[in-house]
């Protein structure tokens, strides 16, 4: 129950905690390292790196927005990379290059969402048997390797060029969070979604068009996840079989952080992207402060824990 | 010594009794039978007595001695056990895991793994001793459902059962299997085992019972002899004070009006409408009534299009709908109060707004971009006329109370405009003043040329508010009575007496 008049600390802590937190953070590794980590290069660097895992986590708050879960964005990102570069080193026209691998994403988003909605499957099997699938198609189109000769500079734009000083990557990233902010806060595709995670019978018998909105969140989450995948390949110039494996995981924490925040226990986009800028920061700042790996994996974990006790406690 | 005494038991849901001042006393070796109308507090005793619920007043006395009893686990190490409608076994596990579910599996030495001879010899002991036959090797989702029945009670007479409630045993047995189930109850009575049987089929009960307890609107109405009653007095005493409907109605004149709803010959894929024919003019408030499990609410869901219907003729307005679908009847002017409110009416976590406007969101959106301010004018303007208590627009429907979740549900209903309401148990945990504003708002909606399919299973209240009441037995519309003048006895009768009789028994068979 709400009590008027008096400011609920613990509520606060609940909504905000996870801000809080990350500006704790940045305060606790600028006075550690003031010289390398508290400098504008590096925080334009951060935003950089942290630019792959908004777009990817991004499309899994979508998915986690009608209640089910897309566990093939890994993989969908590394198809997604692999493609677009196969069809720039075939000399492609530059549209091509982009659109195409996006385009196959959505398609493969779709038929994820439709085995789920029409089959009644799980979406946590069907979709790790996808990413099964689509990392079987990957090694095949590459034979299992790199794929980094004869890759024209036209493709490196994106990942690689700056405007004003900032990547075009940073500039990707906030125009993909903003977009998607507005579709789920002010549309009425946004509202669908949430409706259709928050109670699906309710929503069928409110008229809504449950098949066709969850097939829709599907698709688009597969199509940032390739997106993703395609502007990891163009930063590093080069793309591997399993580069956006690594995507998977961080998305899902990040997706989870950002459910404490703003909105309590509901999946949201700003949230999603303070979610994986904590985890941006701390790889960053614990890579200067020259924390071995392992420990950072250690700490982001717990980070993650925490911050879904915090959401936990307090709450009737 | 009796072997159950229950005193003056008592149990309070908010301010309303489920079940006050009951007092019952049960023998060992007894076949006592429970009745009474849907609602009447048969449920909520037998979840008092077996721990599910624990009661706020009054006493219970096992075996003469006063017993709290704390849990199911708590009830079944006394010796009271229930089987269920819905029932309790895994249904990937075979007869003889679910038999032993819970209890102790027998081990080898050392935790050296699991005795099953032993296992399979105590149960084919226990299947000799009841003189049954169950197929302990199958798992319970391959059996049938007398199988299934028949298992739970080996089950609890293995835990050492003494007391056994059975709730509607019979509802999806055929004939020949009730049969089976009945030699079986005889014969548990016979070694000494009391049961409390429940159920709205009369002819069983005076088959099987010595007495029967009859419970009203929660309360006791009397516990009598088999040999004292018949069918038609046992109907009174569970209708109690006859009540008129009530003469301050107006009596719809409607005969004029043209038809909003017509349904014929309506069935469902799953059988659970297997004959609906009924109509609704405009104006017109038609309750449907009929015991539990008749198929009312299926009737609903499938003229709503989320029941898929086989077989039959829906029209609205005369106009044939030819593929029910929610959102084809919002479209036709058509809406429906779930009777699940939290599983199937509102989005808890929601707001007020959001709620509201979910069936109508395409009225405040340009280009797919929704209108904030005239949807949070528009909501507020709900929760002023229907005089929702909330903080605000913005409050999520899971702080409200009951009556006021319900009021939102209402407040969506109108959004779009309709012309036919099909509400399901609407009242159901509301407050007495949401009731009457809810009863209120409908007839209002009927006289300004709506139309309302009523079902609830309180017959007073039906009684009350419709202008005619039509009678559901088994998935089937079997009669309608008008409702000025019509006495809850007579409906009551005509549940317990449907005139499309099903398949005539094969007693003494088998």
């Amino acid at each position: 129950m709400k009590e008027k008049g008096k400011p609920n600390w613990l509520q606060l802590l609940r909504v905000y905690g996870t801000v809080i937190a990350a500006i704790l953070i940045v305060i606790g590794f600028s006075v550690l390292s003031p010289t390398s980590f508290a400098t504008w290069d590096n925080a334009v660097n951060i935003s950089r790196q942290i630019s792959f895992l908004v777009i990817i986590a991004v499309g899994a708050t979508l998915v986690m927005a009608i209640g089910e879960f897309d566990l093939s964005v890994g993989a969908m990102a590394s198809l997604g990379g692999v493609f677009s570069a196969k069809l720039a080193v075939q000399g492609s026209p530059f549209w091509a290059v982009f659109l195409i691998p996006l385009g196959v994403a959505f398609g493969i988003g779709f038929i994820n969402g439709w085995i789920v909605t029409r089959f009644r499957v799980l979406s946590f099997i069907t979709t790790m048997a996808m990413g099964t699938i689509l990392g079987g198609f990957t090694f095949w189109f590459t034979g299992g390797t790199t794929i980094f000769e004869n890759i024209p500079e036209s493709f490196r734009y994106l990942g690689q060029s700056e405007w004003l000083g900032i990547p075009v990557l940073s500039f990707v990233m906030i125009l993909v969070t903003v977009i998607f902010w507005f579709v789920m806060a002010n549309t009425a595709f946004g509202r669908r979604l949430y409706a259709l995670g928050g109670n699906e019978a309710a929503s069928r018998i409110a008229g809504i068009n449950v098949h066709a909105n969850k097939n829709l969140a599907f698709a688009i989450c597969a199509a940032l996840a390739a997106l993703a995948g395609i502007l990891m390949a163009s930063r590093l110039g080069s793309a591997h079989p399993t580069g956006g494996n690594g995507l998977f995981l961080p998305a899902y924490a990040a997706a989870f952080l950002g459910m404490t925040t703003f909105k309590e226990g509901v999946p949201n986009i700003w949230g999603t992207f303070v979610g994986a800028a904590i985890i941006g920061i701390l790889a960053n700042g614990l890579t200067i402060l020259e924390v071995p790996t392992f420990m950072q994996d250690v700490i982001t974990g717990v980070i993650v824990i925490s911050a879904v006790i915090l959401q936990k406690l307090g709450r009737k | 010594m009796s072997l159950l005494q229950v005193r003056n038991l008592d149990k309070t849901f908010g301010q309303n009794y489920a079940l006050s001042g009951v007092s019952l006393t049960i023998e060992a070796g007894e076949i006592h039978a429970l009745v009474g109308e849907n609602g009447a507090g048969k449920s909520t005793f037998i979840k008092l007595i077996t721990g599910v619920y624990q009661p706020d007043g009054g006493d219970i006395f096992w075996q003469g001695e006063k017993v709290g009893i704390k849990n199911p686990r708590n009830a079944r190490d006394l010796g009271i056990s229930v089987i269920h409608q819905d029932r309790h076994l895994v249904p990937y596990f075979t007869g003889l895991e679910n038999l032993y579910l819970g209890a102790d599996y027998p081990k080898r030495k050392l935790w050296l793994g699991i005795r099953w001879d032993i296992m399979r010899e105590e149960a084919e002991k226990l299947k000799v001793q009841l003189g049954i036959e169950v197929p302990l090797e199958k798992q319970a989702q391959d059996m049938s459902p007398t199988e299934r029945t028949l298992l739970e009670i080996l089950r609890a007479v293995r835990v050492g059962c003494k007391l056994l409630f059975l709730d509607e045993p019979t509802a999806s047995l055929t004939d020949l299997e009730t049969e089976i189930l009945f030699r079986l109850l005889f014969r548990l009575k016979s070694q000494g085992t009391a049961i409390i049987y429940v159920s709205h089929r009369l002819d069983e009960v005076f088959r099987l019972a010595e007495r029967i307890t009859v419970l009203r609107n929660g309360q006791l109405a009397g516990t009598v002899i088999k040999d004292d009653v018949n069918k038609d007095s046992l109907i009174k005493l569970m209708a109690g004070r006859e009540i008129l409907s009530s003469d301050v109605k107006k009596e719809a004149e409607v005969n004029a009006e043209p038809f909003v709803l017509e349904v014929k010959g309506l069935r469902t894929v799953d059988k659970r409408v297997k004959e609906a024919t009924f109509s609704l003019r405009k104006g017109e408030i038609v309750g449907i009534f009929g015991l539990a499990g008749a198929g009312r609410t299926e009737l609903l869901e499938a003229i709503y299009g989320i029941r898929p219907n086989c077989r039959g003729e829906i029209r609205i307005k005369g106009k044939v709908l030819s593929k029910p679908s929610p959102a084809v009847s919002l479209q036709e002017g058509i809406v429906l109060i779930p009777e699940d409110r939290r599983g199937q009416a509102l989005i808890m976590d929601m707001s007020i707004r959001e709620n509201i406007t979910l069936p109508v969101l395409k009225n405040y959106t340009a280009r797919g971009i929704i209108a904030h301010t005239k949807e949070l004018r528009d909501t507020e303007d709900c929760i002023t006329e229907l005089k929702i208590k909330a903080n605000g627009a913005g409050q999520a429907v899971q702080a409200l109370s009951g009556g006021n979740q319900q009021k939102v549900v209402f407040a969506r209903a109108l959004m779009s405009r309709p012309g036919l309401f099909l509400c399901d148990e609407p009242t159901q945990g509301v407050d007495v003043m949401t009731r009457s504003e809810i009863h209120r708002l409908l007839r209002n909606q009927a006289e300004q040329g709506g139309a309302v399919v009523y079902v609830s299973s309180d017959l007073e209240e039906m009684l009350e508010v419709a202008h005619r009441l039509v009678i559901m037995h088994d998935g089937e519309t079997i009669t309608e009575f008008a409702a000025k003048g019509l006495t809850q006895e007579s409906v009551l009768q005509c549940c317990y007496y449907p005139r499309k009789e099903s398949e005539p028994s094969i007693e003494g068979e088998g």
